[in-house]
């Protein structure tokens, strides 16, 4: 079985390295077949391993080779599959595959087509590496992997100011975070001695609270950034100039979602901390509701996805937080399908488009866009949580978690929050797909994608549908390790309420949304209507306003400080300095070197000066010899002495 | 002949160098590609016959100088100092391959670089106090020629500030080295300038106190520590590339390895006493340059500063004190050396091209220039310190080694990683994305193969010992482990004993856990 591991992280390796031989070269379509294939073992040796776990097998555990070695600290590149990290694996490597075999299609007329390969192998190979180490460092090996790639693929087209922009962004915010996450990792190191998962969780019972506290804050803070959880989630939206399978495959499904399953991973940490994770859920909940809203009135097609990511992320947190680290990692698991799917449609829908971006300006695509349309329209259903999607079994149970474990107030924003998401993606739909088409008057001709691309999104497709019918299978999976419990209300009626209610409460949403968005009669907003001028909605479609703050109030003042501490602290006060205490230095050799000149008459005169100082401190210190009794008495006197 | 390799690795190069003044001009070159090479090749050789399971002194050569007042010449080395020999040997090497063929009096700047192969391997093989501080200040020489002879505009005032500024450290240094051996003479009787000797005295503390900052200055200068780093902007803005890169690769690290190899064993409890405030400097140096790098507008002074803030790093996990902390600060220097050194070669390569260095007259650079955008890529990542790079392993372990230290220092400092990223990435998408917009720019040539030559090794050392550091850090891991203990058995004040770690106890401990395990 260790072959299988073996394939499965280094398939993507070999992948990305090949087609790193040719980024310099002009489009090779074998470049995309291959890597394509290579992906795809990946992906067959973690369905083996899958079916290996699902059997009863043990956990595989290897190590490659030792990393680092000094003092008392140990770390090996050491390797494991076990419950959780074969479903990420799975989640992981079905996407790629998809994600790759798609991407033929969409870079099909791109310059660096070779390049994309390239970048997009390595982020799987680190997001292998993240999800399959048995330890904290091989994690962060994967974390800051994952990082570099999404820095590489946003930054893709980097001709484009607002690419690169966007790409330095997502990095640097990140790091913010990987700092939160590496003081994490020192914690876990002083106090247990080790970076292995298995050892450490093992000490920690016997650590005091608040050391536990601390860490598990600051791993969250370590996740709060890769998942983009507030107030670190600007990158997330802005990451949407990167090619839209890359938005599909790492803002989507994967990196993301790497947050939720450092949460799973060290939920035995989590499990003695309840109060930092009842501060996860409330913040889960909170950005579930606070990406949700913006995302109500956006008219960038991919950043409304964008916002639902997040705003899904939110939930897997806040199920997480309550210690359903089972149902967190369901929906991650199913949430990759159905995002995974509605990206690639949309990217679809921008190839139609001609990369137009606002939904305003199209309508109607359903004629042309068939396929497309019936997907998204899925994708859409899934993610709203109707029955019998994937969404419904993974975000009921999320609902049922809160209910259940009393945190009313989580479980209400999370209801709400499913209304609005239900609103929001069909306002998406409707814009898109029904409706007067608007983008004749653009002069726009649109198509639908090749028919392969079409093939590759289907295993997404289906799996959006029937994934809910996995539940059972899936919790007997990660029971054990996870500790996993059913979440059960026990008056049967107040289900049936419930289930009924949520499900007539999201399906009005949708109505409401097809209702307003999907009319004859829609125009492109000018700016001019009264809802447009109201506080509330230049409020959310300015994101509240907190990029505008970032912007003003960080960023700008960093540069301004910069250059203070460059143009006037080094250069005119530490420079200034030593180039001052040198200046006196000379100066005072200037100004005495005319005692030295050589001219006689000069000289005797200072022989003369010399003379007289050297009679007077003489005569001072015989004076004070001679007198020295009453000198100090004198002094003494006065307090001196 | 390999009982003496140390002493050929210190003086082939002098030797070669005056031997150089015969060459004919058009064979210099190739003169002194050779001489480097075998040097390269002699400090491999070293490495070979290095044993990394002792903890010691490896290849002691001790010849009596003035033996009444107990000066002589004492080379040796350990784990601690190798692998800079190594990396300087390898950079004098690279340098002189890549000199730009239009070098002005080629023949004096390749004798002048032997010259300075001698003094740098000098200073870092020496164990005789005088010796050390014979090369340490022989070094300045050929780089006040480098910079002064082959620098830019304002090169004569960056040549004198560069060196009166770091020789008015070392005098203070010098005094302090007087009254080692002067106390020696004291305890023993006899007068002794061996490292060797001095380790073994136990220094009440209120001397530890004065002779820390004697030292202090003389290495801080050197390092540079803030606020004594204003020499360094200036140097490495008019000093040719070849003399940046050795400065940053090699001559910056003369101060950081002085720290360990003399105020650490000499002076633990001032050590202890001293760790906040100076990682406080350290912090300071992290941040403030971090953003005077952001500030700048020529990507050379953005390295530069860097180097500054790096340096800062380094200093952290040095006054760590324990053994991941010291580690992982010499696996910085190297790491540093290497990448820092790869960088002023990279912003060399453009200079060449297009004799600015201002980022404002770049952009798009990753269209013209492939793979110089690719290498540079590498080495920026590395500079930020990404795991599986050579710089992530030193930066990680000092910092993973103060955190034992300060809980709040080491989450200031740790900024690093933030600031770093900040202005090593703005400076790439200023030079290396967006369009060509300069008409110059559109026909840049790629990396030629000589500059390829000494670039891919870089690159490859970067990544290998970024995700195989075992070999480096080893032997390192051993001679420090050795210091530490030192420096426990040797510490007076009870806070001293219980800040550095008692390595002894814990491989016992570890022993004990081991068998009962089996």
């Amino acid at each position: 079985m260790e072959k299988y591991l073996y394939i499965a992280l280094f398939a993507p390796l070999v992948s990305s390295l090949f087609a790193a031989l040719f980024t310099a070269q002009p489009k090779k379509q074998f470049v995309g077949i291959v890597t394509s294939l290579l992906i795809f073992t990946s992906f067959v040796s973690s369905s083996i391993l899958l079916v290996y776990i699902l059997k009863g097998g043990e956990p595989i555990h290897v190590e490659l080779m030792t990393w680092m070695a000094t003092g008392g600290l140990y770390i090996p590149f050491g390797f494991v599959v076990d419950e959780v990290s074969v479903v990420m694996m799975m989640v992981v490597t079905l996407v790629s595959t998809v994600v790759h075999v798609y991407s033929n299609g969409y870079m099909d007329h791109d310059k660096s087509f070779n390049r994309f390969f390239a970048w997009l192998s390595a982020f799987v190979f680190s997001m292998m590496v993240l999800v399959m180490s048995d330890n904290f460092a091989g994690l962060f090996i994967g974390w800051e992997g994952v990082g570099l790639c999404s820095w590489g693929l946003i930054g893709f087209w980097y001709n484009r100011e607002s690419a690169t922009w966007a790409a330095n962004e997502a990095f640097i915010m990140n790091r913010i975070a990987d700092l939160g996450m590496l003081i994490g990792l020192f914690l876990i190191y002083w106090n247990t001695g080790t970076l292995q998962y298995d050892e450490a969780f093992a000490k920690l019972p016997y650590l005091d609270t608040a050391t536990l506290t601390w860490t598990g804050i600051f791993l969250f803070i370590g996740a709060m950034g890769k998942s983009a959880q507030f107030p670190l989630h600007t990158w997330l939206a802005d990451a949407m100039e990167g090619p839209t399978p890359v938005s599909a495959l790492i803002h989507a499904a994967t990196m993301v979602t790497a947050g939720v399953y450092l949460v799973i991973r060290a939920h035995p940490l989590f499990d003695l901390i309840p109060h930092v994770g009842l501060f996860i859920a409330s913040l889960g909940a909170f950005v579930a509701i606070f990406a949700a809203s913006m995302a109500l009135v956006n008219r960038d097609m991919k950043r409304i996805i964008a916002y639902s990511t997040l705003s899904q992320l939110g939930y897997m947190f806040a199920a997480a937080g309550l210690g359903a680290y089972w149902v967190a990692l369901f929906h991650l698991m199913a949430h990759a399908f159905f995002k995974a799917l509605l990206f690639l449609g949309a990217g679809n829908v921008m190839h139609a488009m001609h990369d137009e971006l606002d939904p305003f300006k199209m309508g109607g695509l359903k004629k042309t866009m068939k396929w497309t349309w019936i997907m998204m329209t899925i994708a859409s259903f899934a993610l709203a949580g109707v029955f019998p999607l994937a969404g419904f079994y993974s975000k009921d149970a999320i609902l049922e978690t809160a209910f259940v474990e009393h945190h009313f107030i989580i479980y209400t924003v999370l209801l709400f929050t499913a209304g609005l998401t239900a609103f929001y993606s069909f306002r998406l739909v409707a814009l898109i797909f029904h409706g007067e088409e608007r983008y004749k008057l653009f002069g726009i001709h649109p198509h639908e994608a090749y028919k392969y691309m079409l093939v590759a999104m289907s295993p997404l497709l289906v799996l959006a549908i029937i994934a809910g019918a996995f539940q059972h299978t899936f919790f007997e999976l990660v029971e054990e390790a996870l500790h996993a419990v059913h979440y059960h209300i026990h008056s049967e009626v107040v289900v049936w309420i419930m289930t009924i209610g949520t499900q007539a409460f999201v399906i009005a949403m949708i109505i409401y949304a097809y209702k307003k968005y999907a009319r004859k009669d829609i125009k492109i907003p000018d700016g001019t209507s009264p809802v447009e001028q109201s506080f509330i909605y230049k409020l959310l479609f300015n994101q509240y306003y907190i990029p505008y703050f970032y912007e003003e109030y960080i960023v700008k003042p960093y540069q301004e400080l910069s250059e203070i501490f460059w143009k006037k602290v080094d250069l005119k006060i530490v420079d200034a300095t030593v180039d001052g205490i040198a200046k006196v230095l000379y100066s005072t050799g200037a100004a005495t070197r005319g005692m030295q000149n050589g001219n006689l008459s000069t000289m005797l005169r200072w022989m003369v000066v010399g003379l007289v100082l050297l009679l007077l401190i003489a005569v001072a210190i015989g004076i004070t010899v001679r007198y020295s009794e009453r000198i100090t008495l004198f002094l003494s006197g006065l307090g001196v002495l | 002949m390999f009982d003496h390799i140390l002493s050929i690795l210190i003086f082939f190069p002098a030797v070669a160098a005056l031997l150089g003044f015969v060459v004919k001009p058009a064979g210099i070159r190739a003169y002194g590609v050779a001489v480097a090479t075998v040097e390269f090749v002699l400090s491999l050789v070293l490495w070979l016959l290095y044993d990394p399971n002792v903890s010691g002194m490896q290849f002691l050569e001790t010849l009596p100088l003035v033996p009444s007042f107990g000066i002589n010449y004492i080379v040796g080395i350990d784990g601690i100092s190798l692998f800079i020999i190594i990396l300087a040997a390898f950079f004098t090497m690279l340098g002189i391959a890549t000199l730009p063929q239009n070098t002005k009096d080629e023949k004096n700047m390749i004798v002048t670089l032997l010259f300075l192969q001698m003094t740098m391997v000098g200073v870092f093989a020496a164990l005789d106090a005088i010796v050390f501080y014979v090369f340490w200040e022989l070094s300045l020489v050929p780089m006040l020629y480098i910079i002064g002879a082959w620098g830019g505009p304002l090169r004569i005032y960056a040549s004198i500030k560069f060196f009166l500024y770091t020789f008015a450290g070392s005098l203070v240094m010098l005094v302090g080295m007087l009254f080692m051996a002067y106390f020696y003479y004291q305890v023993t009787g006899k007068w002794s300038f061996a490292l060797l000797d001095w380790y073994r005295l136990v220094l009440p503390v209120s001397y530890q106190v004065w002779l820390f900052l004697a030292f202090f200055l003389g290495f801080a200068i050197k390092v540079p520590m803030f606020p004594f780093h204003t020499w360094l902007p200036y140097a490495h803005g008019q000093a040719p590339t070849i003399g940046s890169v050795i400065l940053a690769a090699i001559l910056l690290k003369m101060g950081t390895y002085a720290f360990i190899r003399f105020s650490l064993p000499l002076f633990p409890d001032a050590s202890v006493l001293f760790m906040k405030p100076i990682a406080v400097l350290a912090i300071i140096m992290i941040i403030y340059t971090a953003m005077v790098a952001y500030a700048q507008k020529d990507i050379k002074q953005v390295v530069a500063y860097s180097s500054i803030s790096h340096m800062g790093v380094i200093i952290l996990g040095t006054f760590a004190l324990n053994v991941e902390g010291i580690t992982g600060s010499i696996f910085l220097m190297i790491g540093h050396g290497v990448v820092s050194g790869a960088l002023f070669l990279l912003v060399g390569v453009i200079y060449e091209r297009r004799h600015t260095k201002l980022m404002s007259e770049f952009g798009g650079l990753a269209d013209v220039m492939p793979r110089y955008a690719l290498i540079f890529g590498i080495m920026l990542m590395a500079s930020v310190g990404l795991p599986l790079t050579i710089n992530f392993v030193g930066e990680f372990l000092s910092f993973l080694g103060f955190y034992q230290q300060s809980h709040i220092l080491t989450l200031i400092a740790g900024s690093a990683i933030i600031v770093g990223a900040i202005y090593m990435l703005s400076a790439f998408k200023k030079a290396f994305f967006g369009n060509v917009t300069k008409k110059e720019n559109e026909n840049l040539p790629d990396l030629t193969k000589t500059e390829l030559f000494a670039l891919v090794p870089l690159s490859i050392i970067t990544i290998w010992l970024g995700v195989y550091p075992k070999p480096v850090l080893e032997p390192i891991n051993n001679s420090v482990e050795a210091v530490v203990e030192l420096m426990h058995e040797k510490a007076i004040t009870p806070e001293a004993k219980l800040k550095i770690p008692d390595v002894k106890a814990i491989r016992i401990a570890d022993a004990a856990v081991v068998k009962e395990a089996e």
